[in-house]
Formats: C-alpha cells, sequence, structure tokens
C-alpha cells in the first residue's frame, strides 16, 4: 500500500480512534442477534464492522511504519486554526438556535458573525451582503419551493397572512 | 407509423412543449440545489397535477427528472456539493476542474455528454424494453447482492492513497446504513435505546454533511487562497473534445442503461460504476483521476442520464419502478387511471411512445438550457469565500432541515460534516463513505433473503450460485475485481516469473 502524502499532526491518534470504534461496533454488531443464524438481523453489521477492524489495524500498521522510515516531519500546519474554531462555534451556535429563534433572525446572525469573521468587508457591506442573500433563500425556499422553516420569534405565517389580506384587499 | 404519431404529440402541442421546457428549466435549478431532490419535486407535483390532463401531467414531470438529474451536476463540479445522489461521482473529478478555473468547460461538457448519455438510454427504452425487462425480471436475490458487492468492489477506484482507508471508510458508510430497525425483522439496530434512530440516519444529511460541510471546514484553512478565476470564454465544448470522450460516453452509458434498467437500482449506482470503468479503461489520462480527469466527468454524467430513460423500462413494461421518481411515477400514472405493467404497451401503446417523445423533447431542452445559463451559476465559485463559505453552510443547512423538517437531520449533518473534515485531512476519502450507505440496505437485504431461500446452508448458497450462469458471471467478476485491487494478484504474478 503506497502512501505519498506526508503525516499530519493527530493522524496516529484519528487511527487508533477509528480502530477503537471499529472494534466497539463490532461489539454492538455481536450485541443484537449474536451468531444466531446467517440471516439474523446482526449477521451484515457484523461482517461490516470486522472490515472495518481489520481496515483499521492495517491504517495502524501503515501509520508504525511510517513513524518508522519518516526522515522529515511533514505538514506541521495546524488541522485547525483559530478562525476555523470560532466558526465550529458558530455553526454550532447556528444548529442550536435554528428552533428558538426561527431560520430568518438566526441566519442572519449566523451569516453576519459568520462574514464579519471571514470576509470583514465592512459592517454596512456585510449587512447589505447578508439581506439580499437572506431574502433570495428565502423566497426560493420557503415561498417557491414551500419548505418549511422553523418560525421561531418572528410571527412569519401572520406577517403573510397580513400581506396576502393587504393585497388581496386592495383587488 | 401511429408509434410516431404517439411520439409526435408532446412535440405539436405548444402547450406540452412549454410545460416539458418548463419543468426541465426548473429540474435543473432544484437538482441543483443540495437537498432539494427530484423524487421530493415530482412527489411535490403530483399533488398539484391530480386534476390536470394526464399528458400535461407527464410531460411536466418528465422535464423535472430529466432536468433534475442533470442538474445535480452543476454544484457538484462548481461547490463539491452534489445536488443528489446521482452526482456524487461527479463532483470526484468535476470539482478539481473548476479549482483550475475550467468550470465553464466542465459544465459545458457534461451538458453534451449528459444529453448523449439520455438519448442512449431513451434508445435502448424504445428497443429493447421488453427484452431488458424479461432479463431483469430473472434476477435472484442473490443477483442482486453480487451487483451491489460489485458497487462496493469501487471503494478501490474511490479510496485514494491507500485501500486500507478505502475499506474502512466503506464499511463505515455500511454500518450508517444499518442504523434503524431491521426491514426484515423490525428488531433495533445501533439505536442505544433512542426512538429518534429507529427510521435510521439520513442518507441525504450524511451526504451533505461529508461532501459540503466538510468542506467549508477544509477551505477555511486556505482562506488566504484567491478564488480561481474561471475560464468562460468557451462553455460549448471543442467538436474535438466531445469526439474525444464520445466513445467512453457511448460505453458508460450502456452501463446506465443496464443498472439503470434494474428495478430498485438507479442513477446514483450506474454513475459510480461507471466512474470505475472510465478509471479502469483510460489509459494514460491528460490529468489523474481524482484531480481533474475530463473522463471522471464524462464518464458518471453519460451514465446516470443514460439510467433515467433505462428506469422507465421496468416501470412501464412490468409496473416496476427502476428508482424512487420512477416510482412515484407509477403512483402518477395510478391516478390517471392508467395501469403502468406489461398490458400498457398492449392496451395503451400511445402512452408508451408518448413518454418516449417526451423525453427526446425534454433532453433538447436539456442541452439548451444547459449551454446557455452557466455564465452566472459559474460565477458562484468567484465570489470571495469569506461570503462564500458561510453561504453554502446556510444552504447546506436549509437542505438538511427540509428533508424531515426537523433539526436532528441538521445535527446529524453537522456531525458528519466535522468527520468527514477530519477523514478528509488524514487522507480518507468520503466517497465510500457515501457509496457504502447507497448500497448497505441493498447488500443486506438481498443477502438474507438468499440465504433465508437456501434454508441458511451456505453451501447450497453457493452450488446455486455456479449452476447459475448470471449468477456465476457476476460471480467471477467481483472475484476478478477484488484481487485485481489487492496486492495477491502482483505477488502472485512475481512468483510465476521467478518460477519461470
Amino acid at each position: 500500500m503506497h502512501t505519498t502524502r506526508s503525516k499530519r499532526p493527530g493522524e496516529d491518534i484519528f487511527g487508533l480512534a477509528t480502530l477503537a470504534v471499529s472494534i466497539v461496533l463490532l461489539w454492538q454488531s455481536y450485541e443484537i442477534s449474536g451468531f444466531s443464524a446467517l440471516s439474523s438481523p446482526g449477521s451484515f453489521p457484523m461482517a461490516c464492522s470486522a472490515v472495518m477492524v481489520l481496515g483499521s489495524l492495517l491504517v495502524v500498521r501503515d501509520n508504525v511504519r511510517r513513524n518508522r522510515q519518516a526522515t522529515t516531519t511533514g505538514d506541521r500546519m495546524p488541522i485547525i486554526t483559530l478562525t476555523g474554531v470560532i466558526f465550529m462555534a458558530l455553526i454550532l451556535a447556528y444548529a442550536l438556535l435554528l428552533e428558538p429563534l426561527g431560520f430568518l433572525l438566526s441566519s442572519f446572525l449566523f451569516l453576519m458573525a459568520g462574514m464579519m469573521l471571514l470576509y470583514r468587508g465592512g459592517v454596512v457591506k456585510t449587512l447589505g451582503i447578508v439581506l439580499l442573500a437572506l431574502a433570495i433563500i428565502y423566497v426560493v425556499f420557503r415561498l417557491i419551493f414551500q419548505v418549511i422553516l422553523p418560525e421561531g420569534v418572528i410571527p412569519e405565517r401572520q406577517i403573510m397572512a397580513a400581506l396576502g389580506n393587504l393585497f388581496g384587499g386592495a383587488r | 407509423m401511429e408509434a410516431l404519431q404517439y411520439f409526435l404529440i408532446s412535440w405539436l402541442d405548444p402547450w406540452l412543449v412549454f410545460l416539458l421546457a418548463a419543468g426541465t428549466f426548473a429540474g435543473i435549478y432544484i437538482g441543483a440545489i443540495p437537498g432539494l431532490s427530484v423524487t421530493m419535486a415530482v412527489s411535490i407535483l403530483i399533488s398539484f397535477t391530480f386534476s390536470w390532463q394526464v399528458n400535461d401531467a407527464l410531460c411536466l414531470m418528465i422535464g423535472i427528472f430529466v432536468g433534475g438529474v442533470y442538474g445535480g451536476a452543476r454544484t457538484a463540479i462548481l461547490l463539491n456539493i452534489p445536488g443528489g445522489p446521482s452526482s456524487i461521482a461527479t463532483a470526484l473529478d468535476g470539482y478539481p476542474l473548476a479549482q483550475r478555473g475550467e468550470a465553464g468547460e466542465a459544465i459545458g461538457l457534461s451538458t453534451v455528454m449528459s444529453v448523449v448519455g439520455g438519448f442512449v438510454g431513451i434508445l435502448a427504452l424504445a428497443l429493447a424494453a421488453p427484452s431488458i425487462s424479461d432479463f431483469a425480471l430473472g434476477f435472484q436475490p442473490r443477483d442482486f447482492m453480487l451487483l451491489a458487492i460489485l458497487g462496493i468492489l469501487l471503494v478501490g477506484s474511490l479510496a485514494g492513497e491507500s485501500l486500507a482507508k478505502g475499506v474502512v471508510a466503506g464499511a463505515f458508510g455500511m454500518l450508517i446504513g444499518t442504523v434503524g430497525l431491521d426491514p426484515l425483522t423490525a428488531e433495533e439496530r445501533f439505536t442505544f435505546g433512542m426512538v429518534q434512530l429507529w427510521s435510521g440516519i439520513s442518507f441525504i444529511a450524511v451526504m451533505i454533511g461529508m461532501f459540503g460541510v466538510s468542506e467549508v471546514l477544509f477551505q477555511l484553512r486556505h482562506m488566504d487562497k484567491v478564488a480561481v478565476k474561471q475560464d468562460l470564454s468557451r462553455i460549448v465544448p471543442r467538436w474535438s473534445s466531445v469526439r474525444k470522450m464520445l466513445p467512453l460516453s457511448l460505453q458508460t452509458s450502456t452501463i446506465g442503461v443496464g443498472v439503470g434498467a434494474l428495478p430498485g437500482v438507479g442513477g446514483d449506482i450506474a454513475a459510480l460504476m461507471a466512474y470505475d470503468y472510465a478509471k479502469r479503461t483510460t489509459r494514460n489520462p491528460e490529468v489523474p483521476f481524482g484531480q481533474g480527469a475530463k473522463e471522471g466527468l464524462v464518464a458518471p454524467e453519460t451514465a446516470n442520464s443514460s439510467a433515467v430513460g433505462a428506469s422507465f423500462i421496468p416501470m412501464l413494461t412490468l409496473g416496476i419502478p427502476g428508482d424512487a421518481v420512477t416510482a412515484i411515477f407509477i403512483g402518477a400514472l395510478f391516478i390517471h387511471g392508467l395501469n403502468p405493467g406489461p398490458m400498457l404497451m398492449i392496451e395503451q401503446p400511445h402512452m408508451f411512445w408518448f413518454i418516449v417523445g417526451g423525453l427526446v423533447l425534454a433532453n433538447i431542452f436539456l442541452l439548451i438550457f444547459g449551454l446557455t445559463g452557466i455564465k452566472i451559476f459559474t460565477r458562484i465559485v468567484e465570489i470571495p469565500k469569506g461570503i462564500l463559505l458561510p453561504l453554502i453552510l446556510l444552504l447546506s443547512v436549509v437542505g438538511a432541515y427540509a428533508l424531515n423538517n426537523s433539526v436532528t437531520d441538521v445535527y446529524w449533518m453537522l456531525g458528519f460534516g466535522v468527520l468527514g473534515f477530519f477523514m478528509k485531512e488524514y487522507g480518507y476519502q468520503v466517497g465510500p463513505v457515501i457509496l457504502g450507505v447507497i448500497l448497505s440496505r441493498l447488500i443486506d437485504e438481498n443477502w438474507r433473503r438468499a440465504i433465508i431461500s437456501e434454508q441458511e446452508s451456505l453451501g447450497s448458497f453457493f452450488a446455486n450460485m455456479l449452476t447459475s450462469p448470471l449468477s456465476l458471471v457476476l460471480f467471477l467478476t467481483v472475484i476478478v475485481i477484488l484481487l485485481s485491487q489487492t496486492p495477491l494478484l502482483g505477488h502472485a504474478r512475481r512468483a510465476l516469473s521467478r518460477a519461470k
């Protein structure tokens, strides 16, 4: 098995973690129905997890071999930068706030914070881009494709109904 | 002559032409948006078209189907987010092409080749429908299992730097596919007592996470890189490029037809098999596969488009859906008082030729819309990353939420996104994971059906497999591909040459 890429920080740990997870999955697969029958619900998961354990062992073996052969330190650039950590935290906050705040407000806050972090193009310009993008996404998904999105604190349906009455009344 | 009359119905009625054009146009954009699937669009359309004439309803749905399968390639090429499962293989070389500034040519080539594949599929539907259906009907559960195993062996092509890592990723994908209640016995598998896991993990959430979110996280480390300027001077591909790719596209169209005509197997598997075929048979590609090989773009695109026409074969001749979308088509035909199956071609041949005519026209519209709307679409990748990355993530979240109107799918998507990011960083490809999820159920169910029918006897399972010509061919193909992917064959060759 040839390897061309230099090793990355944490690759050994990831390989060992994969092996540990695959062993746990093998045990969990066995717990489904044991070796009761070839057609049992656990037979296929057991076969898959056994293959995963085998593959993980080979990966760990390759990592050990590469450690022995390594003459250079390889790519030592950290896997996650500070910006990455902050952005991941923003994504998590967005997912958690999606239902309580609703799609519009949580998406607005996420896009503003995300673009301020990554784009740094000034508040007014970012605000304009965010509002435009949000309006397009809302029209496409919510109004055209009728995708139900979390409403949250903004009473969208009442606003839409009021707008509908307004235009309906004008006719 | 009568067949031609029926064929031309949709061509001569301006309203039907409009519906086909509108459907194809809408399908391209629906297919391009991750999370908005063609299946979803067609099923929503059914509720709108209850009261329509059957011809009107079919034209709109055919247009959406044809456009949607193609549309998934656009976001796969531009953003590395396949619009649907049948575009997963397209992303493998399409996205690297866009990273090299060749998004315009990539989309142009994929459009033309999709249309070529589409026509091959329609030709197969028109000429070989009854015989192909008879062949597919003879498949035993073990044959479906072997076919799915053939599919999973593609991890060798998708594995990247290490076969072992590809195997780990593929097995992990298959395990994800088994989460939930067992479809045969309703026993819980990997649910850990949580009711929310009974229905399993949404495949689309895994796909959006592994491809979309992981790519966003991956790109965060390379924020300083300037957005690649896309060459849009030529969108209509050169005739020399088309001519060069034509033999491959015709061969992979055949794969698309063969796989698409099998009940329950759709364009997604056809595209992956075609990609594998192209990788195996292309000698000295201009650019290596996985780094922007045009062959890697053309093969899956022709295969998934040819599978569209072929998926109508079992539906119209046997009443068995070729894939999820044709299952909805069957529902629509029933609603309109038609009975798809062997009697349809005898009692209502006009319906068969009407659908064939509609498919041809939809492919012509695909060529027109596919080659004209690229510039705006391609500009997307030139947007600064600081703006584009939060927007991709927002689209991914909306797409995942739209699956079941549930934030749980969003959490799954994000979880698999983070996992996919680490996998990519450590040299594990995410393609095999998706392949595993897709094929897991097909292998699991058919293995168990096959072994139950043999009274749990492995001996008679293998004996029957070796005496059935179809099973034997599939089994030998599996063995040959398996050996070609492991060092065993090389060791054996060296041992033989030493012995000589």
